[in-house]
């Protein structure tokens, strides 16, 4: 992953580092995510040895990070430890399959493109599978973060691409996040709310998905709740009624005793494993990025950019905005379901305030209206979060003035304005 | 029967009179001129008939059919395309997209296929396009197809603006103030625009403009506006030796 | 009967905070558009800085360098917090808000977001997390009125309050500064072409909001003596939906709306069990922003011809 993200910097301004990216311009993903796989495979074999000799004691869990803030004197053997596990050996095999991996590719875009496109994303879960095996931490951080990505593009789909300042999704996250705890506690937990399982724990497979579904429509019929007032009012009443509903979500919770009110819903079955959480959060990042680039799903920019010529050459302004409501709400909403799995904890305080800041910080971070920015948002956001855990309370100060700046020289994001274009990224770089 | 009829239209803002037992009727294929100073209500005659406001009184047919109370967006399906004055855009968006949008009312795929990118997505989208460069190459913008909007100049965005609004097919064409910004060798250029995109679709076209001369060249009658009331209509020729036009653009030159 | 007028004493003391607070968000955004999501932790900021004043004046007292009545500290108190909370609003502008005046409105949201914080944390990483307790600098009396009982804190916190929104309105309405915010309120675009120092004018109004928050700050730590670092953030959403409420920019708006939400809150709150007083509070809240989108008192404006 840190690897691939390097792909933006081609072109690079400073001499010496366009000199040292000059043999990797023609490496194609496929060769990008062989080296990947490898440098993990590499990591289970001789990570713990390696490790134990260069001082480390244990596998460095996010690439030295965490390390280095909390004892400096051991930053050189974790730079060593990443170029040799990561670095060297994904440069190398990339470097070495560049010409065998274009050729690949080539061949196998010549069959529909959702085979090469699924190849590629077998090698990514296996790579990060194997990345996240290490430890129970890197697979929580690794979970949380897919997550969080599936989460901030579904708020970036009415902030970005639809242009209204939203500020409803911890209410669909909470409206998911219950909806789909309800189904699993009531029916799979023992639970002191619920009392004892009813189903054992192996239908969750089929009911996983149901329960996901269920949080998910829940949150997209309560997004009406913004989304009618839509049609007649936007920019900042518009933001005050999604917050209104956010307030409304987490009261309302609060106050329903049938699912634990204010104590909230605890022991839901682990059934958002990696693979669950992966498949998902890909449907969800597929199924909205074909939404965005079709042209009824640009409709949402033309309402954004100007709403009377929208209007005037056929668009239906009204039902454009129901459908990116119901549309965001209802991934937020399967990303809140996701979520409660993974901790297996919910109350209605983590939907407040602080889960909107995050998630509108992770938004605009990455850049407004683009896939790749709500990817480069949500991962940067999280990583960053966890290796910056060791400054304690300041890390509090870092992100918010890192945002600033951002904002300041980027009033957009990072990566704005971008089309995630698979065949681009799956096509051989020749 | 005429194609567009508009019968005792008239419209208040508020307590202000913006328009006045306001008439006009349309047939299939004629370019028609409305003119009349600034404020005079031109424009809000436009927004009137294509649904951005709702008349006090009055009827709008289009081919008999009534228009007063529909959504704008159903106006525009129903069969009318239009410009603005002050060019409307939309500024993240490509050159190939605005007119692509334009298609929105004949997008049969629906949600499923914009969510799942089903072939007869593809297939749709494929077709529009190529529809797309068509209109484009009409009005000889097909060259900036993939360049955002903000980029160009003043003379290709109004041709995109047309391009956008011919995407809709409309039976009839509203175009506020073409030329306006526009220098004399821009103004030629888009006057054999319209001529030619007159000839190659065969529809009906309604224009607002201030320059005279653009006016009586293109259309085939003119009705002129004057607070909201018109107060004269006829062929170019008849217009142009109305004494009360004259006494509306005392002080204006006529030959500008 | 008693105690509706028991509530509405009660809805008055809220309703100032939420006024005080709601001002200077409608004051930022009459003059730049953007509302100053910074404002709530403004608040806290005041607060803490009204604690230090007051414990410094009382150490002072003590140590009989100074001998000062209790109100009179107060008095000090405020007027000092006011005058150094106002600094911390320019600050704020100067740093966070004038980089980005050209900027995408939302741009300019999360960056307050950003800086709020920045003062809840630089607040708990300077004083750690323990909560301080404001110095009771005047003795509670109550009086009984025909069965309604009325602190002299109460009255002191809605009188104080009052009088600030009079003296505002009066420095907006009568003085050249008021004039020029007014006159940058109605448009942006053409006051600098008139010799208006537009920077002046964004500082001066942040100063103004910035003083208005410290002084709902101390009103507030006389009436609940706790402060702790996040003690801004929901107060200041509450006031923020306030100034919505009341029509953005709408001076008077924000005021009267402050009361409302007091008087919403306070009065669901008895007829409910006190937990469903957010979820009445805002369910009304929503409701009326559905019906009457620009707040009760902001210009009337339609979604789809403002371009």
């Amino acid at each position: 992953m840190a690897v691939k993200t390097n792909t933006s910097t081609t072109g690079a301004k400073t001499g010496r580092l366009a000199k040292a990216w000059q043999p990797f311009t023609r490496v194609s993903m496929l060769s990008w995510l062989v080296g990947a796989f490898a440098a993990v495979i590499l990591e289970q074999l001789v990570g713990r040895p390696l490790a134990y000799m260069l001082g480390l004691g244990k596998i460095p869990v996010l690439f030295g990070f965490v390390m280095m803030l909390k004892t400096p004197l051991l930053i050189p053997s974790a730079i060593v430890y990443v170029l040799l596990i990561y670095i060297f050996p994904i440069a190398i095999i990339a470097r070495l399959t560049t010409s065998v991996g274009n050729k690949l590719s080539a061949w196998l875009l010549r069959y529909p493109m959702a085979v090469s496109a699924l190849i590629h994303l077998i090698l990514l879960y296996g790579t990060l599978q194997i990345w996240g095996s290490i430890n129970d931490y890197r697979n929580l951080v690794l979970r949380l973060t897919f997550i969080a990505i599936l989460v901030t593009l579904s708020l970036n789909i009415i902030n970005g691409y639809m242009g209204e300042f939203s500020c409803s999704t911890p209410g669909f996250l909470a409206l998911g996040a219950y909806g789909a705890s309800v189904i699993s506690v009531s029916m799979f937990a023992n639970d002191n709310l619920f009392g004892p399982a009813i189903f054992p724990d192996s239908w969750g497979v089929f009911v996983f998905p149901l329960a996901l579904l269920l949080g998910g429509i829940i949150a997209a019929i309560g997004s009406l709740v913004v989304a009618i007032p839509s049609f007649r009012t936007r920019g900042d009443y518009l933001a005050i009624i999604s917050l209104a509903f956010t307030f409304i979500v987490k009261s309302f919770i609060e106050n329903l005793e049938v699912v634990g009110g204010p104590r909230g819903l605890s022991s839901q079955p682990d059934w958002a494993n990696f693979t669950v959480v992966f498949i998902w959060v890909t449907l969800g990042v597929w199924i909205m990025n074909n939404f965005v680039r079709s042209t009824m799903g640009k409709a949402l920019n033309a309402v954004r950019d100007n709403e009377v010529a929208a209007d005037a050459m056929t668009v239906n302004t009204r039902r454009t905005k129901m459908v990116a409501f119901m549309f965001s709400a209802f991934w937020a909403g399967i990303g809140g379901g996701l979520f409660a799995h993974v901790l297996r904890y919910v109350n209605p305080a983590t939907f407040g305030l602080q889960k909107l800041a995050e998630v509108l910080a992770m938004v605009y971070f990455g850049g407004l209206n683009s896939v790749y920015g709500s990817i480069v948002g949500a991962v940067g956001f999280n990583l960053l979060s966890e290796a910056l855990r060791p400054l304690e309370i300041y890390k509090w100060i870092i992100i918010p003035v890192l945002l600033i700046l951002v904002m300041i020289f980027r009033p957009t994001g990072l990566i704005a304005f971008k089309e995630f274009d698979v065949h681009a990224i799956i096509a051989p770089k020749e | 029967m005429a194609l567009l009829e508009v019968k005792h239209m008239t419209h208040y803002f508020g307590g202000l009179r913006a328009v006045h037992d306001y008439n006009l009727a349309i047939e299939a294929g004629q370019i028609r001129g409305l003119i009349g100073p600034n404020g005079a209500g031109k424009s809000t005659i436009f927004n009137l008939i294509t649904g951005v406001y709702t008349p006090t009184e009055g009827e709008i047919t289009l081919n008999g059919v009534n228009l007063i109370g529909r959504e704008q967006h159903e106006i525009a399906s129903m069969g009318i395309g239009r410009t603005f004055q002050n060019l409307r855009l939309w500024r993240h968006m490509t050159v190939l997209e605005h007119i692509n949008m334009a298609n929105y009312s004949h997008i049969t795929y629906g949600l499923i296929g914009a969510f799942f990118g089903t072939p007869a997505r593809y297939k749709q989208e494929a077709e529009i396009e190529e529809k797309s460069h068509r209109l484009l190459k009409l009005v000889g913008a097909d060259k900036f197809a993939d360049q955002k909007v903000t980029n160009l100049p003043y003379g290709i965005l109004r041709r995109i603006e047309m391009a956008r609004a011919l995407a809709v097919e409309p039976k009839i064409l509203f175009l506020d103030e073409p030329t306006a910004g526009m220098n004399p060798e821009e103004l030629k250029e888009m006057m054999s625009i319209i001529r030619h995109v007159h000839a190659e679709l065969g529809l009906a076209i309604f224009l607002i403009e201030h320059r005279m001369k653009f006016v009586m060249e293109l259309c085939e009658r003119i009705q002129t506006l004057v607070f909201g009331e018109v107060i004269a209509e006829g062929t170019p020729e008849e217009i142009q030796n109305n004494p009360l036009v004259i006494e509306a653009y005392l002080g204006k030159d006529l030959d500008t | 009967m008693v105690s509706f007028f028991q509530n509405l004493v009660n809805a008055l003391q809220w309703g100032s905070f939420y006024a005080l607070i709601a001002l200077g968000y409608s004051m930022v955004y009459g003059i730049l558009m953007l509302f100053n999501f910074a404002h709530g932790d403004i608040f806290m900021v005041g607060a803490y800085i009204g604690f230090f004043v007051a414990t410094g004046l009382l150490a002072l007292t003590v140590s009989g360098s100074i001998a000062l009545p209790g109100w009179l500290v107060l008095l000090l108190t405020i007027i000092i917090a006011m005058a150094l909370n106002s600094i911390v609003g320019m600050l704020v502008e100067r740093i966070g808000y004038r980089p980005l005046r050209d900027a995408p409105r939302a741009s300019a949201a999360i960056t307050g977001l950003m800086i709020g914080i920045i003062l809840e944390t630089g607040n708990l990483a300077l004083l750690g997390a323990q909560r301080l307790s404001f110095p009771p600098l005047i003795a509670t009396e109550t009086y009984n009125i025909a069965g309604v009982n009325v602190t002299n804190k109460k009255i002191m916190i809605v009188g104080v309050a009052l009088f600030l929104m009079l003296v505002l309105h009066l420095f907006i309405t009568k003085t050249k500064w008021g004039m020029a915010m007014r006159a940058m309120a109605y448009d942006f675009a053409i006051i600098p072409l008139m010799g208006v120092p537009i920077n002046l004018i964004a500082a001066l109004t942040f100063g103004l909001g910035s003083a208005l928050a410290a002084a709902a700050g101390i009103l507030y730590g006389v009436a609940y003596p706790i402060l702790d670092p996040y003690m801004g953030i929901l107060i200041g959403w509450k006031a923020f939906v306030a100034a919505i409420l009341g029509g953005r920019g709408s001076i008077l708006g924000a005021a009267f709306a402050g009361f409302l939400l007091g008087f919403i809150e306070i009065f669901t709150a008895t007829i409910f069990p006190s937990t469903f007083r957010d979820l009445i509070a805002y369910s009304i809240i929503l409701i009326i922003l559905t019906f009457r989108p620009h707040g009760l008192f902001g210009e009337a404006y339609s979604a789809r011809l403002r371009l």
